[in-house]
């Protein structure tokens, strides 16, 4: 049975309908390919904050490195390659071996290991003897031996057997990094 | 193309005569005088006092756009002809016509200020190329380049066409062959149109005042000019007025008539450039003094279409590209945010590091200095005997001087380096000679941040004092290796 042709209305009525639900597939359509980009778009402004404090974060490290460096290089150390269980020994053998590139005489040398949880590792006492002039050498050379050490006391006797010469008595803290990776930073 | 001629200023007609130049803005007019070197260009305070009087003439309004201004040119100088070149494309038609004018014209194109107008050409037969028939009007560059820059320095957009072409929109018939001349106070311009196309143009030394009586020669001369063309069946008079019987004795029986402008304060030129730039907008015949492409610098001009679309597409670029920034460069961000996050964790390693290092720095007690500052305030021949210093700053020093005075210049001496806080002698024993006095002086230091302050260390002179070696053994400077032992006497005494 042959289908009745459509009124001129019936054609009307379909159009409209026709064209009302392209507009809301439109509208429905267009809604959600807005919201699926304006997701992407908040997500990346997110990450673009995120990555701006990041960088305002290390921002200030740029100047930090270069004081570390300075130190580094003044200090002939580098605190991140020192290992706890064998700095109080390379750090002795080196205190030896600056005196005695210095041309001090040796004498009794005592290592005590620190007491507590301070940031010492161990004290040194050492004693030596030599000319004035290597002495304070020996002295200033302390400072760039490669090791983290403080001289916290020094004495100066004059050598009465030997003329133009002092004794020498130092008390060396070797100091601890471990220590101070645990303390956190101000 | 949509026009917006309200925010345009009013173009200015200005016409270049041989002595004088006439300007008409509005309902306003001026005539300047013009002074010219021998070769026809203009002297330099000629150009001065033009651009001066122009512009207060003017008076452009710096927010608007500069105002056209339409010039018309005198036959001077100007050359006409009419070439035929096959028609093609722009750029190579333009080339051809180039090597058209420079094979044609005296001088080369670059030289020449120059304008064509197409004329059309007969249609091609079969076989044949279509050929663009042109006429061709040059001058010398100089000439026009100075009054373009007269123009230009007045605010105004200058274009430049011929007087004669002007004159011909007063009323002359248009496809017709006419003879024009343009009749001035000492000389004319005689231009010749075929079929409505200007083919000659030339000036002649004879003008309203120099018009004698019937018998003149120049006169005569004048009427064979004008009949001697082949194509003068018809007379247009312009300019300045002339006697009819003059007039008939020019137009030897031939059609004569006078080109008459509305306005009698204008010359014909400008009242044939207003009716022109009314009627067609824009000359047919423009001479360039620089052959370069059009470009649009009128706001009347703009194509509304063109630039619609394009703010069009860049406001939708100005709207996607966030959103197109956000889908392609996302990866690439989070990628580098991952990456930064990663070596943050060094971060904290510097952050020691730094901490220990500047720890270890603060404390290195300055035994040195301290040194320095005693071996320089010992007097000489002082007995040294110990001598201890510790981290905490405190120093204590036993040794022996001469006397008593020695001891308080000694201490007055370590006061005054500014090193110590306070120093105290704790006890001062005269050994039984009385030749010596044994001293334990106590001191201590300042605290580091003070220290750091002070100019400790020697100078550039003494060290090079002390540059010379000194013996193997040798103590600091006034100090000697051992004092003798004395009994003590307790005598404590403290200066700060």
């Amino acid at each position: 049975m042959k289908p009745r042709p459509l009124t001129d209305r019936e054609k009307r009525t379909v159009r409209i309908a026709g064209i009302g639900l392209a507009i809301y597939l439109a509208l429905f359509g267009g809604f959600r390919v807005w919201k699926f980009f304006d997701t992407k778009r908040s997500d990346y402004r997110q990450l673009e904050v995120e990555a701006q404090n990041l960088r305002r974060q290390i921002q200030p490290y740029e100047d930090k490195v270069l004081v570390v460096k300075k130190l580094m290089d003044e200090f002939h150390l580098d605190p991140a390659k020192l290992k706890k269980e064998t700095v109080v020994s390379d750090a002795s053998a080196a205190i030896q071996q600056a005196a005695k590139a210095g041309g001090l005489q040796l004498g009794p040398i005592r290592e005590s290991p620190a007491r507590g949880a301070g940031k010492t590792l161990a004290t040194v006492q050492l004693e030596s003897s030599g000319q004035v002039p290597a002495v304070l050498t020996f002295l200033a050379s302390l400072n760039s031996i490669g090791f983290p050490v403080v001289v916290e006391s020094v004495q100066f006797t004059a050598d009465n057997s030997r003329p133009g010469q002092v004794k020498l008595n130092l008390t060396i803290s070797i100091l601890d990094f471990d220590q101070q990776k645990e303390v956190p930073h101000a | 193309m949509k026009k917006i001629s309200f925010l345009n200023p009013p173009p200015v007609f200005v016409e270049f005569g041989q002595t004088a130049l006439r300007a008409a803005h509005e309902n306003d007019s001026v005539e300047l005088p013009l002074e010219r070197q021998p070769d026809g260009r203009l002297t330099a305070p000629c150009k001065e006092k033009t651009i001066a009087a122009l512009k207060e003439f003017l008076q452009a309004k710096s927010w608007q756009p500069r105002a056209r201004a339409v010039c018309a040119i005198g036959a001077r100088g100007v050359s006409l002809r009419r070439l035929s070149l096959p028609a093609g494309a722009a750029e190579e038609f333009h080339q051809r016509l180039r090597l058209q004018i420079e094979s044609e014209f005296p001088l080369p194109p670059d030289e020449l200020a120059w304008g064509c107008q197409k004329l059309g050409g007969p249609p091609a037969a079969n076989g044949t190329v279509a050929k663009q028939e042109l006429l061709v009007a040059a001058v010398k560059k100089e000439v026009v380049a100075d009054y373009h820059e007269i123009l230009r320095a007045c605010g105004t957009e200058p274009e430049f066409t011929l007087a004669a072409l002007a004159r011909t929109h007063l009323g002359t018939p248009a496809a017709d062959s006419f003879i024009l001349l343009d009749i001035g106070r000492h000389q004319s311009e005689l231009t010749v149109f075929e079929t409505g196309v200007a083919t000659n143009s030339r000036i002649l030394f004879w003008g309203s005042e120099s018009a004698a009586g019937p018998a003149d020669a120049k006169l005569d001369a004048l009427a064979q000019a004008v009949n001697s063309s082949p194509t003068g069946t018809k007379l247009f008079f312009s300019g300045n007025k002339i006697s009819p019987e003059i007039s008939s004795r020019l137009a030897n029986g031939c059609q004569c008539a006078w080109l008459e402008s509305a306005d009698t304060r204008m010359s014909a030129a400008i009242a044939g450039l207003k009716k022109m730039v009314d009627q067609s907008g824009h000359p047919p015949l423009v001479i360039r003094v620089e052959q370069t492409g059009g470009e649009v610098r009128s706001l009347a001009a703009i194509d509304f279409k063109k630039w619609g679309v394009r703010v069009g597409a860049l406001v939708a670029a100005l709207l996607l590209l966030p959103y197109a920034e956000a889908l392609l460069l996302k990866p690439h961000l989070a990628k580098k945010v991952a990456a930064f996050k990663t070596e943050a964790v060094r971060l904290t390693l510097i952050d020691r590091e730094l901490d220990f290092l500047r720890n270890l720095k603060s404390s290195q007690p300055p035994y040195l200095d301290a040194l320095y500052i005693f071996s320089k305030s010992l007097p000489p021949g002082t007995h040294f005997e110990a001598l201890s210093l510790n981290s905490h700053g405190e120093v204590s020093l036993r040794c022996a001087f001469r006397d008593g005075q020695q001891v308080a210049d000694f201490r007055t001496k370590l006061i005054n380096s500014g090193f110590f806080a306070n120093v105290t002698v704790e006890e001062q024993v005269p050994t039984p000679d009385r030749q010596r006095v044994n001293v334990r002086i106590a001191a201590q230091e300042k605290p580091a941040g003070q220290l750091l302050a002070l100019p400790v260390g020697p100078t550039a002179d003494e060290i090079g004092k002390d540059a010379k070696p000194a013996p193997p053994g040798a103590m600091p400077p006034g100090v000697s290796a051992a004092a003798p032992a004395a009994p003590p006497v307790i005598k404590k005494e403290t200066k700060q």
